[in-house]
């Protein structure tokens, strides 16, 4: 049997790429490594959920929940506890290698692939933060699973690094659940985090923010527990700045520094990838490289709201029916360029074969702007422009214009003005 | 009351364990940690050299060569993993390339097999990632890597199955000897006896020394070394170990491919105060960094895992010091066994126990030695059919738990059972690999933890990262979930 859509990953991406391919009548297989659907909205208890989507505020789970009464509904297949291990190719159709308790390994076939495997938090390691290497460094995230879903304390003195919205939610968390949080330390001039989580998370509690600070030395007792941390002012070109030195004796320091999509299945596959999104580069269909394989939520790109994920996932899912549904012809691609002040643009590609007539594209500015004038060329030629007030990289910004004048044979630059 | 005991249960300390095993004698190892290898045969190049580089008659010449024929047969014996990749020794102009001929020539009188000279155009077309400054390498294919965690175990493991006995967080905190007889203090209370006490305690052995000796022969002065960890994605960026011309410090910064894929970029070399704590540095790290990039040209280094800090027991005796104490008989220091102490550890455990201690002259041999260790299995490298074939009886096979290393939920059971069966995350991630890949557990973790409280019976509370110590958590939260 060969499936239409395999869906790998059931978060809120997968799940809203699962529905509205189902609700175009395909034969849909989502498939989730945890034992429940829902992904990282499960261990999000906090509100904030749902206000484009929904117009009401929910918390993670419940916004969870919300989709997966819409999934059950339409009963799509999936399966929990399943790990996909090997992602191939065979001519047309995808080779998906899975793995269970129940099923042991087993291959499916199908038609067309939708990765939604969400992203990892970048750790320690990666950013070769230097000192010792003992027990109470944590990314952000692994924290709130223990506190939120297996109902235990990390530690009760924190520090946190870097000002990711799951830091500064920790930061409140564990402040509500009686640890001192001493401070948030972020090595850009700007936080990278949404700011209404910058009011309600820090400046509610008083937990101090040190932007353009970084984390310069991690300090071991006796028996190899975290016991204190120093941190650093650094210049515009991140090198710590001498005798800037604040140290904090904490017994625990949670790290959120970055998320990075998790794409590790697309190795066998040869996708192209764009190394500013970390992740495969797509057309405005979501499509990779590869034809037929899709990708979207955080597994494309990093989101700050669920809401933009679901709504992002729910049109991959689209595009893959209309792939399925045979309305892709006569391709024909050119690039969209990220210009001036432009940290990525999503999609990398246009093509002209999809029956799409507007173009959206996601972006981040490379620095904080107060007063922008959005700007994309197709060569010389300004094909369209907006202003936009307070552009932040910590916020995702898009834009969407049509697309049925432009030249077939000329790429797009989309650049940030400041004005 | 033992015939020998131990104290230090490295990859030395293992390998002496599992010689004197086919003895027939009653030998115990004493680990302050609370596991094998955790410290110097925890953080270090994993390289099986060749033997080109030690000084010429030295101990080292001799047991490295020799150790390294023996990783040959340890392989069957101990199922110990090798990577046989050659190695590369670079030079860079003409002063250097005298310094590559005269290591030839070391090579050549430390009876090193099949090693050969090549110029750039031969050795770029084997490793095409060679740095364009290189002009002459010196090739030297019996280098190999192995996994020194695994040499531990394998060692120990096979060492206990053949009667020794180990204990772990067993810190030796005074020795005296009475009667030909010595006294072991543990955690300063345990006090345990023996006849033989052979000190293999590595970064700490001048330190077990003088428990006891008036005048310790030798000092250790730690040097640390640095490094970092490319993701296994970057596997076959170089095939062979590339190394720059030693100097007194050392190897040198070198590229090492690993048993599991990942590749290493390090050490420096850099002599610290508190030879217990190594920690990684700016300053060293950016070291790393810039001397790689004279063996290698576009490293990978946007493929950066994890970055570490590793401790040699360097000493200022200047060859390994294996030796029976000046002062008192029957008590054996195995000293400054740095670089190619890895290399050497199956020789140095036959030197001790058969030249030095002349163990077959006083004992018989153990009629039920069995020199063979069964590896545990590491599923995802097995083939379609092996994988349908273990499935099928233990659908725990199919559960995985760590998704960067695919290890499965079977495999973290096995390491939590068997002779050196381990209850921490730290020791199931150097049994498995779980936790060793590109998120670091981020993902996995909870998962190996739920499943040691459930399979210990413990609470998650008492779940510890390594050492008691070391728990994950402080509490529970206010609301009970």
């Amino acid at each position: 049997m060969i499936r239409d859509i395999v869906v790998i990953g059931g978060g809120a991406s997968g799940l809203a790429a699962s529905i509205s391919a189902k609700k175009r009548n395909k034969d849909v297989l989502l498939i989730e490594r945890e034992e429940s659907l829902g992904g990282i909205l499960n261990q999000c208890i906090h509100n904030g959920f749902g206000l484009e989507v929904f117009k009401e505020e929910y918390t993670g789970p419940e916004y969870a929940h919300k989709f997966i009464e819409e999934f059950m509904d339409l009963k799509i297949d999936y399966l929990v506890n399943t790990t996909v291990i090997k992602l191939d190719k065979n001519n047309d159709d995808f080779i998906i290698t899975l793995s269970s308790k129940e099923l042991g390994i087993r291959n499916i076939t199908a038609r067309s692939v939708i990765i939604s495997s969400g992203c990892y938090e970048r750790t320690r390691g990666q950013i070769s933060m230097p000192g010792d290497r003992p027990n109470g460094v944590i990314t952000a995230g692994s924290a709130q699973r223990y506190l939120n879903i297996n109902g235990y304390m990390v530690g009760k003195k924190v520090f946190i690094l870097g000002s990711g919205d799951i830091g500064l939610i920790m930061a409140r968390r564990m402040y509500l659940e009686g640890a001192e949080v001493l401070g948030v330390a972020e090595i850009m001039p700007y936080s990278n985090g949404l700011n209404r989580n910058i009011v309600q998370c820090l400046n509610d509690f008083d937990i101090p923010l040190y932007l353009s600070h970084t984390v310069t030395n991690v300090e071991a007792d006796e028996d190899k527990r975290l016991s204190a941390i120093t941190i650093q002012q650094v210049d515009e070109r991140f090198n710590p700045i001498p005798n800037t030195e604040k140290h904090f004796e904490v017994d625990t320091l949670l790290l959120s520094i970055g998320l990075i999509p998790d794409i590790t299945l697309l190795d066998d596959l040869y996708v192209e990838v764009d190394p500013k999104t970390k992740s495969a580069k797509i057309n405005q269909a979501y499509e990779t490289s590869v034809k037929g394989l899709f990708i979207c939520g955080n597994s494309l790109q990093v989101h700050d709201l669920v809401d933009n994920v679901s709504k992002e996932s729910s049109r991959a899912g689209l595009s893959a029916s209309d792939y399925l549904d045979g309305l892709v012809t006569n391709r024909k691609k050119i690039a969209i360029n990220p210009g001036k002040n432009i940290l990525y643009v999503a999609p990398q590609y246009l093509d002209f074969g999809w029956v799409e007539k507007d173009l959206l594209v996601s972006y981040r500015s490379s620095k904080k702007i107060e007063k922008a004038l959005v700007k994309v060329y197709q060569g010389e030629k300004l094909i369209y422009q907006k202003r936009r007030a307070f552009i932040v990289p910590a916020e995702m910004e898009t834009l969407t214009f049509s697309y049925l004048e432009l030249d077939q044979n000329q790429d797009i630059m989309i650049e940030i003005e400041e004005v | 009351m033992y015939d020998y005991i131990i104290i230090g249960a490295g990859v030395i300390g293992s390998c002496i364990a599992r010689e004197l095993s086919r003895f027939n004698v009653k030998v115990l190892v004493l680990e302050k940690e609370n596991d094998v290898a955790n410290v110097q045969s925890l953080a270090n190049s994993a390289i099986v050299h060749s033997g080109h580089n030690p000084e010429p008659n030295s101990l080292k010449a001799k047991l490295s060569v020799w150790g390294n024929k023996l990783y040959e047969d340890m392989e069957k014996e101990l199922e110990i993993p090798l990577l046989r990749t050659g190695a590369f020794v670079v030079a860079h102009n003409k002063a250097e390339e005298e310094q590559l001929f005269e290591l030839a020539k070391t090579a050549k009188i430390n009876q090193v097999p099949e090693f050969s000279i090549l110029d750039y155009k031969e050795a770029s077309l084997i490793e095409p990632n060679l740095s364009k400054s290189v002009t002459k390498v010196l090739s030297l294919p019996t280098t190999k890597v192995t996994y020194p965690w695994e040499v531990a175990f394998a060692a120990m493991e096979n060492a206990i199955i053949n009667g020794v006995e180990f204990k772990k967080n067993s810190l030796v905190t005074a020795i005296r000897k009475e009667n030909d007889k010595f006294y072991v203090t543990v955690n300063n209370s345990d006090i345990l006896e023996s006849v033989h006490l052979i000190n293999a305690a590595g970064v700490a052995s001048d330190d077990i020394a003088s428990l006891i000796e008036k005048n310790v022969q030798f000092k250790i002065k730690g040097r640390k070394g640095e490094y970092f960890v490319l993701d296994k994605r970057v596997k076959g960026f170089v095939k062979n170990i590339l190394y720059p011309l030693p100097t007194e410090l050392g190897k040198g910064v070198l590229i090492t491919p690993q048993v599991h894929g990942e590749i290493l970029l390090g050490p420096n070399s850099l002599e610290v105060e508190d030879k217990y704590h190594p920690t990684t540095s700016y300053e060293g790290l950016t070291y790393v960094k810039d001397h790689a990039s004279m063996l290698a040209d576009n490293i990978p280094f946007n493929q950066i895992i994890r970055s570490f800090a590793g401790i040699r027991s360097t000493s200022d005796y200047d060859d390994f010091y294996i030796k029976e104490s000046l002062e008192f008989a029957n008590l054996y220091h195995l000293g400054g066994i740095d670089s190619p102490g890895l290399t050497a550890c199956f020789a140095i455990a036959k030197y001790l126990v058969n030249d030095v201690m002349n163990v077959n002259k006083k004992y018989a041999l153990n009629p039920g030695f069995n020199p063979y260790r069964k590896k545990r299995k590491m599923f995802h490298r097995l083939s379609q059919e092996e994988k349908q074939d273990l499935i099928k009886d233990e659908p725990l096979y199919g559960n995985i738990i760590c998704k960067c290393e695919k290890i499965t939920e079977k495999e973290i059971l096995d390491a939590m059972h068997g002779p050196l069966g381990s209850n921490t995350i730290k020791g199931i991630k150097k049994r498995t690999r779980a936790g060793a890949g590109l998120c670091q557990g981020g993902y996995c973790e909870e998962k190996i933890m739920k499943m040691i409280a459930k399979e210990f019976n413990m609470s998650p509370l008492d779940v510890a990262y390594d050492k008691e110590e070391t728990k994950l958590f402080v509490s529970e939260t206010k609301v009970k979930l």
